[in-house]
């Protein structure tokens, strides 16, 4: 492997930015491909296979995470078009949900504070360094919101990534059991919880549970990434 | 592509904005509010927009990947803090699905 490694024309390759794009797009279809082939299950997004993947050659490679942003900041530059984009799907939730409007804001507004309120404080207290505790409070916004956010705050990107992916598997795992046991599991209930806990790998697992908890989770998630993105910075 | 051509349009306005009155929230979301602003307005979505929201939001998780690799580089504090911050995730996740799917029955016959 390491004789590999030193060939000119292999290294050239690895410090090609175009190489690290390309690579990016091939770990995400992959992570796709397996998505599809596990029946579409909430606990092994696309993008978390993308990631292991991309970060397994950086590790093999040996190669850092700077030279590899060379190529991937072609991709991230589309997160800003793509947060502007959100707008769209907000606009359709805000016709929905004009009948019991005060509800659902009471609703996603009590439960983040719920689930960021207790995060925050147990990371102050049980690690305590600022950087990670203004992170926690982004865990559960939809990624791409939470990148932005962090990095606003002064949190770090990367690890705000990973809360949310995290935050999301163990929300679509627990959400839905927990509800039941308390018997809380209206198909409303369950899917607002699970679009204000677990964002868009929680509305993945409420559109195996059924059309209403979807389009609830759905509504819930872009909602609660508005109301996080302008209230968090006042807060934090 | 015009649809690419709004998008762009508020993410510069919002960014713009957010450095001209040093806002702390993030230059995308005030463009988004903005682009919220304009379709409650004009009381229905472009087609453009559609079209541009069909082709990009399946691609959305591959844009965060990039940022989302930079993991690599936390390696220590996720040696030293790993355990505690999943056990914090894990947790925080009880009250707050609890609160909100209450606050969604309360007073309703079921």
């Amino acid at each position: 492997m390491t004789n590999i490694l030193q060939q000119p024309l292999v290294i050239e390759l690895l410090h090609t930015p175009l190489f690290w794009a390309t690579l990016t797009i091939g770990a995400f279809i992959i992570g796709q491909r397996l998505y599809h082939l596990l029946g579409n299950s909430a606990f092994l997004p696309p993008i978390l296979t993308g990631i292991i993947l991309v970060a397994v050659v950086l590790e093999v490679t040996g190669i850092s995470f700077d030279t590899y942003m060379e190529g991937g900041q072609f991709l991230h530059l589309m997160l800003g078009p793509v947060v502007v984009m959100l707008a769209v799907p907000l606009y359709q939730f805000i016709h929905v949900m004009r009948k019991e409007w005060l509800r659902i804001s009471l609703a996603i507004s009590l439960g983040s504070i719920a689930t960021v309120g207790t995060a925050v404080a147990m990371t102050h207290y049980l690690i305590g360094i600022p950087e990670i505790t203004v992170t926690m409070a982004t865990k559960s916004v939809t990624t791409p919101v939470a990148v932005t956010l962090s990095e606003q705050l002064g949190g770090i990107g990367a690890l705000a990534s990973a809360f949310v992916i995290v935050t999301g598997v163990f929300g679509a795992l627990i959400v839905p059991p927990l509800l039941k046991l308390t018997r809380l599991d209206a198909p409303k209930a369950v899917g607002l919880s699970l679009g204000v806990c677990a964002h868009a790998i929680g509305t993945g697992r409420a559109l195996e549970l059924g059309n209403e908890q979807a389009a609830y989770a759905a509504m819930a998630m872009s909602l609660t990434a508005t109301l996080h993105a302008v209230a968090l910075p006042w807060l934090m | 592509m015009s649809g690419l051509l709004i998008l762009l349009s508020f993410l510069l306005l919002g960014n713009l904005i957010q450095s001209g009155l040093a806002l702390p929230i993030p230059g995308s979301i005030i463009g988004m509010l903005l682009l919220l602003a304009m379709l409650i307005t004009r009381g229905k979505t472009p087609q453009s927009l559609q079209s541009i929201s069909k082709v990009l939001s399946p691609l959305l998780p591959l844009f965060i990947i990039p940022v989302s690799v930079g993991i690599v580089t936390q390696k220590e504090l996720l040696a030293e803090n790993g355990i505690s911050l999943l056990v914090i995730m894990a947790i925080s996740l009880i009250p707050g699905a609890l609160v909100c799917a209450a606050v969604m029955m309360v007073g309703k016959k079921s």
